[in-house]
């Protein structure tokens, strides 16, 4: 059965499609963006319905392939927009932590609840300067029919994604209007002990450590 | 027939004095802007926060709790059959807003729609429109009727026990409810356990949503308050992106601008 998306059910969706990405098999040639997309849901999914896999292995899983399909330097540039500059070089790297955390977290929580839906891609589009958005339909399950667009960067010859867009409403959007509200009234400092806060609350889930940095 | 009128036109009125009691203000306060770029501004913001706050507790203490019941009791696919119970019930408003924007099309769907899930979808309980036809369920409002007319948001609103909401909203809501028939054909005592039920029923659908927005938000009103203005904008385009949108990449060059 289908029903509307709503405005509550961005959060959960938000989260099913951080869980529907992942990164491509190795290939012959740099994949494109709608391929990293496509290639990536199926594997993702395909581990979110083996059927006997701890759930906490599960959750490991999706977070090794999240922390190589999503460009988190970028993102943490883009939520904190032009703050990032007021932050010095050891809280720029620590923010890129806790915010990965934060978001590792948040939707790592609830991965039980998915493996019915699959990911259609229903077209894409180049922005004006160079990044491609993916745009995607949620197909079965509880959130049918929601609209999913993958924002994407190339990077060194990879794609990555630098934003997730539910029904319309940004992942980078909605995190920098928060965080923005946080810097006017306490600088960064009062960003980062939030996260921390925030991440400590959280950590009775456990979250996979991120992939040694290549370079 | 009457009764309706007067009622819209008082609505009207007082949404119509708000706007312009904030139009002055509406430069003022933290400036929110969305996704596609537009600026909108919460002059409010105190009163705002105040509400939003007393509608938390409402829903901690009342609203929740009796949803946590009602989850408890009915199993899931019965609550989704409710909601579409009540979605086809919003069939009229949807017409209307359709033909408001010149959307024939549109307005021949959900008055198929209608047609289709009120007798094979056994009173709206199901949607073979949907599942049978892909006739495809498209929401609208006289909020977004407003907005597809060029009508700006103006600033943001929480209402009390309504939620977030803008001025173009909260005129929107207001027509909305002076011009659904059902209130005109039943009376109050009716009306009023429906639409208690519709929003127990909604409530119960999104418990888990609405634990997991709380723990995720750094700052829930703030959260809420950007979803809801990205939210609708994208609701007045049909989902729609603009063809040239350059106010939108902003948010992806932060550096761009910068002096």
């Amino acid at each position: 059965m289908r029903s509307r998306p709503t405005l509550l059910s961005l959060l959960p969706a938000l989260l099913l499609a951080l869980l529907t990405v992942g990164v491509p098999g190795p290939a012959s040639a740099e994949p494109s963006a709608r391929e990293v997309i496509e290639r990536t849901s199926a594997r993702v999914l395909e581990i979110l319905r083996t059927p006997g896999l701890a759930l906490d292995e599960k959750r490991r899983r999706i977070e090794q392939i999240a922390y190589d399909t999503f460009d988190f330097d970028t993102m943490s540039k883009l939520v904190l927009a032009r703050g990032w500059r007021d932050l010095t070089p050891d809280q720029q790297h620590e923010f890129v932590g806790q915010f990965r955390t934060q978001l590792a977290l948040t939707y790592g929580r609830r991965i039980d609840h998915y493996g019915n839906e699959e990911l259609k891609v229903t077209g894409e589009r180049t922005e004006p300067r160079g990044d491609v958005t993916v745009q995607s339909r949620i197909a079965g399950g509880q959130y049918d029919n929601t609209a999913i667009d993958y924002r994407l960067r190339q990077a060194d010859g990879t794609w990555k994604i630098i934003d997730v867009i539910v029904e319309g409403v940004s992942l980078v959007g909605s995190y920098r209007s928060q965080f923005q509200e946080i810097l006017d009234r306490g600088g960064p400092q009062k960003v980062l002990a939030l996260l921390r806060e925030k991440n400590a609350e959280g950590a009775t889930v456990e979250v996979a450590e991120p992939p040694p940095r290549k370079n | 027939m009457k009764r309706g009128f007067s009622r819209v036109a008082l609505l009207l009125a007082g949404s119509l004095a708000l706007e312009g009691a904030l139009g002055c203000a509406s430069s003022s306060g933290p400036e929110i802007r969305t996704r596609r770029g537009t600026l909108v501004h919460d002059p409010l913001e105190p009163m705002n926060r105040g509400i939003f706050w007393f509608n938390d507790q409402l829903d901690r203490f009342l609203l929740e709790p009796v949803a946590t019941g009602w989850d408890w009791v009915l199993p899931d696919p019965a609550q989704r059959g409710i909601r579409r119970f009540f979605i086809n019930l919003l069939s009229p408003q949807f017409v209307l807003n359709d033909l408001l924007q010149g959307k024939f099309e549109g307005a021949g769907l959900a008055t198929g729609r209608f047609l289709v899930n009120s007798t094979a979808g056994v009173l709206g309980f199901m949607d073979p429109a949907n599942d049978w036809l892909e006739w495809k369920p498209q929401d609208e409002d006289f909020g977004q009727s407003l907005g597809w007319w060029g009508t700006g948001a103006g600033p943001y609103l929480v209402l009390p026990l309504l939620g977030p909401s803008d001025v173009r909203d909260a005129v929107g809501v207001a027509v909305d409810g002076a011009t659904t028939p059902l209130p005109w054909l039943l009376p109050w005592y009716a009306t009023l356990p429906m639409g208690a039920t519709a929003a127990i029923n909604t409530r119960s659908l999104h418990l888990e949503d609405v634990r997991e927005a709380k723990a995720s938000a750094l700052d829930y009103y703030v959260f809420v308050r950007n979803a809801y203005l990205d939210y609708r904008e994208n609701q007045v385009h049909d989902g729609k992106e603009p063809e040239a949108a350059p106010s939108r990449e902003d948010l992806y060059y932060p550096d761009s601008d910068a002096q």
